[in-house]
């Protein structure tokens, strides 16, 4: 009885990565094969790479990139920042309303980013940010789950250390900057790594706020790149979508396993 | 020691609502004493060194450290250290970084910061520590760093609260000594929180007993156990404590004050002779004697010392004596009467 469930478990588990898996495999496949065998799924086709060629040369990928990364890097630093203060000021500072002020931030966090979208579009044009990188991070730096996730980390520093610190002569910022802040390090790098993953597919917002290809990032450059109105060529979308995800790929097979622990240690699904 | 006081309070209160916290806390301490405050949990005495670090903020009083009022001053304005009960290290530095901490905090000058950092580890001796986390340093090292960190700076003053109370008992009375020989050789004053009695009473110049947020008593460890000012003293100080007799008992002492008197003072004599028949409840050997706890009628804690192992059976009876020059008589409030 214990071995059947133990060979259900690890069955379920084999099911599910294998559908999990199953489309970046067939996007591989696909990439690296002529789009007639690609369909065909004929196992003894020639292997190709002028796929990737055709879809490098189709669209400003070089400026995608930078796009993206310039935008996650820009959100990221963004969200250290904001939520660092706040998450320290929620945690160990005590001002009138900090409970009421902290129930407001804590329900930003059952709002969905999208019902947003059209009060964060005229904001963002009336700040006179729309079509820049700023504009389409800007929403996302004050970040509810960030200032919450910094407060729980900065509440389980010992007071002593920050007593200690105090009668050494710091000053409050000196004491975050010193001691806080080094001691969050494990979540700082968790949250770097849900956030940089999360604003590297973000879609809807970018696609909104987006106009030129100077300012749009791979998500959406692979969307109208791959739009109908260009023509659909399985092999080549499949060639783009990888080499979209290729540096996320890459990196979360080099930090998978602090990926895997950030996600176990701050419990997001 | 006749120098101006370093650290003086006068009538220093703080309180939490509702709850008892410090009151009427008046002290001088001279420098370069060592002086302990001394009580049991919850009696105030942690509370008094936070308000002297300026952790806390009092209600009422003054603070006065080296002349100057410091009453609401930053905890970093008072040009003291601080030895906490955990130590406080800091997980993420090194032995090294974590002693210099304060310098570099205060910019002093890297050369500088390097001499004085070699000389506190080496009085602490840490030398070929520098590089280790205190995460890898074993209790008795991590407190070491926690005082070379207190010394470095050449602050003064230094605070200790509960320093020896994570050490194990046989680390404990090495590193009391060496507490107490740094002292000396730096000239620093301490001010060293604790509810050990034996601590106090071993390295104090002068102990400061509280309880309930009211001082108690505050003299020299000779005072406290010769010429204790009331019955809580008498019975928090000393082991054993001393016993207390309702003096109805005593011929000539009149019916409402209590007496009290220490065991090595009272003498076993032949039956018939004593002025006190007593029954023995329990015998426990200490090594070079062996304490027997005697009932009576009217008395708390009454026991006496025999030398060596002489145990005696519980219930036997026994004649007890003693001279009245040795008792201490305390009134019906418990204040201490004779000089």
């Amino acid at each position: 009885m214990k071995s059947l469930t133990k060979f259900m478990d690890s069955f379920g588990a084999i099911l599910l990565a294998i559908i999990w898996i199953a489309p970046l495999l067939f996007a591989f496949w696909a990439a690296t094969h002529s789009t007639s065998d690609a369909v065909n799924l004929n196992l003894l086709s020639p292997w190709t790479l002028e796929n990737f060629r055709v879809a490098w040369s189709g669209a400003p990928w070089l400026k995608y990139f930078f796009n993206t990364f310039m935008l996650v890097t820009m959100i990221l630093i963004g969200q250290f920042f904001l939520t660092t203060l706040a998450g320290f000021a929620f945690a160990q500072l005590q001002f009138p309303g900090k409970d009421f002020v902290f129930i407001l931030v804590l329900m930003q966090l059952f709002i969905l980013p999208e019902v947003l979208i059209v009060e964060n579009y005229a904001m963002v044009s009336r700040l006179g940010l729309f079509d820049s990188i700023l504009g389409v991070g800007m929403p996302y730096m004050a970040s509810a789950f960030g200032i919450f996730l910094m407060r729980q980390a900065f509440k389980g520093v010992p007071i002593e250390l920050h007593e200690a610190a105090r009668i050494e002569g710091c000053g409050l910022l000196g004491i975050l900057w010193r001691v806080y802040v080094p001691l969050a390090k494990p979540t700082y790098l968790a949250y770097a790594l849900v956030s940089v993953s999360t604003h590297w597919n973000n879609f809807l917002w970018p696609l909104i706020v987006t106009n030129s290809p100077d300012t749009r990032p791979l998500t959406v450059g692979l969307s109208i790149f791959g739009a109908p109105e260009n023509g659909v060529d399985i092999s080549i979308i499949s060639a783009a979508t990888l080499m979209s995800v290729a540096p996320l790929l890459i990196a979360f097979l080099i930090f998978q396993r602090q990926f895997v622990q950030s996600f176990l240690r701050t419990g997001i699904k | 020691m006749t120098t101006a006081p370093i650290v003086e309070l006068k009538d220093v209160a703080k309180r939490w609502n509702g709850q008892l916290g410090v009151e009427e806390i008046s002290l001088d301490i001279p420098e370069g004493s060592f002086t302990a405050l001394l009580g049991p949990s919850g009696c105030g005495k942690s509370t008094t060194l936070r308000l002297l670090a300026g952790l806390e903020l009092p209600d009422e009083g003054k603070i006065l450290i080296d002349g100057k009022d410091v009453t609401t001053s930053a905890a970093s304005d008072r040009n003291l250290s601080m030895v906490f009960q955990s130590y406080a290290l800091f997980p993420h530095l090194s032995v090294a970084e974590n002693v210099v901490f304060g310098l570099k905090v205060r910019r002093v000058p890297k050369k500088e910061r390097q001499e004085k950092l070699h000389r506190a580890l080496e009085i602490t001796g840490l030398l070929g520590y520098e590089d280790r986390k205190p995460g890898e340093l074993s209790g008795g090292q991590r407190q070491r760093v926690a005082l070379a960190r207190a010394i470095v700076a050449g602050q003064r003053l230094c605070l200790m609260d509960e320093p020896l109370s994570n050490l194990d008992a046989k680390l404990r009375n090495s590193v009391r000594k060496d507490i107490k020989k740094l002292q000396r050789d730096l000239g620093i004053t301490v001010i060293y929180v604790t509810h050990d009695q034996t601590e106090a009473m071993s390295m104090a110049d002068t102990v400061v007993l509280m309880k309930d947020g009211h001082i108690q008593q505050v003299g020299t460890p000779d005072d406290l156990y010769s010429r204790p000012n009331n019955t809580f003293v008498a019975e928090f100080v000393g082991a054993p404590p001393m016993a207390l007799l309702k003096s109805s008992i005593l011929d000539g002492f009149g019916g409402d004050k209590t007496i009290g008197i220490r065991a090595e003072n009272i003498q076993i004599v032949p039956k018939g002779e004593g002025r006190m028949r007593c029954t023995v409840n329990e015998s426990e050997f200490l090594g070079a004697e062996t304490l027997i706890g005697l009932d009576h009628e009217g008395t708390a804690g009454l026991c006496v010392l025999k030398p060596g192992l002489s145990m005696v059976a519980e219930g036997n009876e026994i004649d007890i004596s003693f001279n009245d020059e040795n008792l201490h008589v305390f009134d019906a409030a418990g204040q201490r009467l004779t000089g």
